[in-house]
């Protein structure tokens, strides 16, 4: 939404749009892809196919859910064509460098808490918990009935939860980071 | 070394399982804490659309009557010409 409180159209403003909304769409994606780099290229691909459809764009939600459903549709498709090329021959499956990733993941306990469940389930909680957007909101952008949305939740938490608690009773930093933060 | 913030209740699934606020804030925090390398790049977009084809649904539909204009083509010149097939065919004798 603009300053106003008025919601920006895609069809005439679509660059403000692009500025408001690009963080939150490479959030958002990023949450799903779980991969920095795919985040970006996916962020920019989602914008240039909205500006293909920006004069078919309806406003019965908000350009932002919009977007949001451009943008996870795509991430999930990435995902499946990432997941069809590894069970290609190897000869034509050449593996991304994961290094940078998997150092930065080992330091963010919510990423690999995330990593643990499927791109459906990643979708429904970025959705939930950093957008803020209601079941039947991210029902619309997801594509699914609202009862799904709330399944899928409820099971992204419980699987989340119990990521998170083993890997704080197991972590080897528990006992100082933790103390700090009861400290506050 | 991003540490999640843990209440001082014990919750329901162990000591250091966070309850669904935690858990919530913990997300929107390092969901917050992401930010692009490069940033947003308008100009890339424009670059993009520029290098891009046609949408996809314009290039099935003109292959898909480019390989119907080419079937009639062929039906009717092969017709004309008396092709193959497309040809009188020949009666055996024996059947009258």
């Amino acid at each position: 939404m603009t300053e106003e409180g008025r919601e920006l159209d895609p069809a005439t403003e679509f660059r403000q749009l692009y500025d408001q909304q690009y963080l939150s769409i490479y959030r958002s994606i990023r949450a799903v892809v779980l991969d920095p780099a795919a985040a970006e290229d996916l962020t920019q691909e989602t914008f240039v196919r909205a500006y293909r459809a920006r004069h078919r764009y309806t406003p019965t939600a908000p350009p932002g859910a919009w977007l949001r459903r451009i943008g996870i549709n795509l991430a999930i498709s990435y995902l499946r064509r990432q997941k069809l090329a590894r069970v290609l021959p190897a000869r034509l499956y050449i593996a991304p460098d994961r290094r940078e990733y998997d150092r930065a993941e080992a330091r963010d306990v919510v990423t690999k808490a995330l990593a643990t469940l499927s791109p459906k389930l990643r979708a429904a909680v970025v959705l939930h918990y950093y957008d803020g957007l209601t079941r039947e909101e991210i029902a619309s952008v997801l594509g699914v009935p609202a009862g799904t949305v709330a399944s899928r939740i409820a099971k992204a938490v419980a699987i989340m939860r119990k990521s998170i608690g083993s890997d704080q009773d197991l972590g080897p930093e528990r006992s100082t980071s933790e103390g700090a933060l009861r400290g506050r | 070394m991003k540490v999640p913030y843990v209440d001082d209740k014990p919750t329901p699934g162990g000591f250091g399982t966070p309850s669904d606020d935690d858990l919530g804030r913990m997300i929107r925090h390092s969901v917050e804490s992401w930010q692009p390398q490069r940033g947003p790049d308008w100009p890339g977009v424009l670059i993009r659309l520029a290098n891009s084809g046609p949408p996809a649904w314009l290039l099935y539909t003109a292959a898909s009557a480019a390989l119907v204009v080419i079937l009639l083509v062929a039906f009717l010149v092969g017709s004309a010409l008396q092709i193959g097939a497309l040809g009188p065919q020949p009666v055996p004798s024996h059947l009258h």
